[in-house]
């Protein structure tokens, strides 16, 4: 018995010395930082001052808070995040249905649909820069040639190109996740519902979708997140504009610091953001953690 | 499907399948086809409109990104291949072992976890300016090591959760077994644990080490010139005297290749890790 106790004893202490390496690392890359995030929203904070030692209260965050120009970049960010997690996971689902039999044999033609989310979004935004360049780009050279102008990048349609980017390149993403899960269905599930006669449109929408829901959401969730915090292409095609079109709430604490040099506010939004974001997961991991599991 | 196939009905229906592959697979492709078949046109022929789509290739621009340049391209492949290893490497190895006591000790599953997952869900850009001011007071800024820690940052989430799943699925006997041959907690991680883990230490490997690569955020703002990767390196060929397109695509494709290589062998880890990794996780 006293045998056991110390085995589990020297268990405990293995384990805490397994975990040490990675806390402690997060400790000081993430820990540190928050830390620092939460002293300097309170003091008076620039460039040439770095100890933030003059305690300015809530000053920082009612100038974050007050700023509009906040509040449209996190509509900005809000409304991309929703509009392209619907269209990818649409997309996605589609794919899923359609393609599902072909790839079932011939597991190789997955690979191509893949390639654009093993590329860097930033290299990704300049390859649209590329091929959307009014005099260079195959399309709008195309469509000129059918008659069409479009100005892409233009004030009245850069909104929808950046969507459009976004949902090109992350739409394999949720296909593939999507794709796992379909192919995870047993045959004979489905081979039950064909003999009750659901077949088609019928077997996917009512026998197919209802088993693909928690993993639908969890695309929707992860694909959500990412989308909310975009910064890369978006940073390389537009830099936030023209104006502030197109200022994501990422871009806008980039600016702040960097463009503007309003260190305290940009801190006060970041600690503002990360209570929101953890609320806002608290809240979304559950949803999605009680529909997964059985 | 053989239901399918035989009826004139059935046919079409294949066919649209193939119709809605083909159509995707191109629209998902065209900028990379086009960046890549950019990068060896001349300058007459990128101009050419219609764009030609059959031509003599060149060399030229890569000879020009790589060689005869001004903008060091071969340093900034140099430091994306650096961090991304670097990274990669200390995220796996500070992973592995705390994927194990989380398995099979049962410590700090209830809180390590939720952290590691907000960590992959915050945005990032809320650590960008500690982290800056931290790296600036510790001489960080513009190092190739300060972008390693970085990459481990970013990579540890994915990596922590792919290796809970992988252990969560061998067999506990075997821990069992060695122990009770005597072996110790370590000797067990590194001869019996790793060695069957070592396809998934191969999937994690090569994931994380594309996510690294493909990192913006954090190269754009901590490096200015001694450890820019291939990412921000690419957008200096974007001036504001206009952009040499040839040379340009030359080094984005240089900056897409290896994540594109490694990823044909990785992508079918990506479904199942976000599977198993949420479900389990």
């Amino acid at each position: 018995m006293a045998r056991k106790v110390s085995w589990e004893r020297q268990q405990r202490t293995d384990a805490r010395l397994l975990l040490s390496g990675l806390c402690l690392f997060l400790a000081i890359m993430l820990g540190f930082p928050t830390i620092a995030n939460l002293w300097y929203s309170f003091s008076d904070v620039s460039f040439q001052d770095l100890t933030g030692s003059g305690f300015v209260g809530i000053e920082n965050y009612v100038d974050a808070l007050t700023n509009p120009n906040m509040w449209s970049a996190l509509l900005f960010s809000l409304r991309f995040a929703v509009v392209a997690t619907v269209l990818q996971v649409v997309f996605a689902l589609v794919l899923v249905f359609v393609l599902h039999p072909l790839v079932q044999k011939r597991p190789w033609l997955i690979a191509p649909l893949m390639l654009p989310m093993m590329v860097s979004p930033a290299l990704m935004g300049m390859m649209y820069r590329l091929i959307l360049n009014e005099f260079i780009g195959p399309v709008p050279v195309y469509l000129d040639m059918l008659g069409i102008y479009v100005n892409f990048l233009g004030i009245e349609n850069v909104y929808a190109t950046l969507v459009g980017i976004e949902v090109l390149q992350w739409t394999p993403f949720a296909f593939l996740v999507l794709l796992t899960a379909r192919q995870s269905i047993l045959p004979e599930v489905e081979e039950a519902a064909v003999v009750d006669g659901a077949t088609g449109t019928k077997l996917n929408f009512l026998v197919i979708l209802p088993m693909l829901l928690p993993t639908l959401g969890i695309v929707t969730f992860i694909r959500f997140i990412d989308a909310f915090r975009v910064f890369d292409h978006i940073f390389v095609l537009t830099g936030g504009g023209p104006g502030n079109q197109t200022t994501s709430i990422s871009i806008y604490i980039y600016k702040l610091f960097f463009k503007e040099n309003e260190l305290g506010e940009a801190i006060a939004l970041s600690v503002i953001l990360l209570l929101a974001s953890l609320l806002l997961l608290q809240v979304g991991l559950r949803a999605v953690v009680r529909r997964t599991e059985p | 499907m053989i239901v399918e196939r035989s009826t004139a009905v059935g046919r079409l229906i294949h066919a649209g399948r193939w119709i809605l592959y083909i159509l995707a697979a191109f629209a998902l492709n065209v900028p990379i086809l086009v960046t890549v078949l950019t990068s060896f046109k001349t300058t007459g022929q990128i101009n050419t409109s219609p764009p030609v789509w059959i031509f003599e290739p060149t060399l030229e621009n890569y000879r020009e990104v790589l060689i005869t340049g001004n903008t060091d391209f071969p340093h900034f492949i140099y430091n994306s291949i650096v961090i991304a290893s670097g990274g990669t490497l200390l995220a796996m190895v500070l992973g592995f072992p705390a994927a194990y006591a989380i398995v099979r000790q049962g410590v700090g599953r209830k809180w390590l976890l939720p952290i590691i997952a907000n960590v992959r869900a915050l945005p990032l850009i809320i650590y960008t300016i500690p982290i800056y001011l931290m790296f600036q007071f510790a001489g960080l800024l513009d190092t190739r090591f300060g972008l390693i820690l970085i990459s481990a940052l970013v990579n540890v989430p994915v990596v922590l959760v792919l290796f809970v799943g992988a252990i969560q699925e061998l067999p506990e006997e075997l821990d069992s077994a060695a122990r009770i041959d005597g072996a110790s907690t370590w000797r067990l991680l590194t001869d019996v644990v790793l060695p069957l883990s070592r396809p998934i230490l191969f999937a994690v490997a090569i994931l994380s080490f594309i996510a690294s690569w493909n990192e913006f955020v954090f190269g754009l703002i901590l490096t200015t010139k001694n450890a820019v990767p291939v990412t921000v390196g690419a957008t200096f060929f974007v001036t504001s005297y206009g952009v040499k397109w040839g040379v340009t695509a030359a080094a984005m494709t240089l900056g897409i290749v290896p994540p594109l290589v490694l990823g044909l062998f990785a992508y079918p880890y990506i479904g199942r890790s976000m599977l198993g990794g949420a479900v389990k996780g």
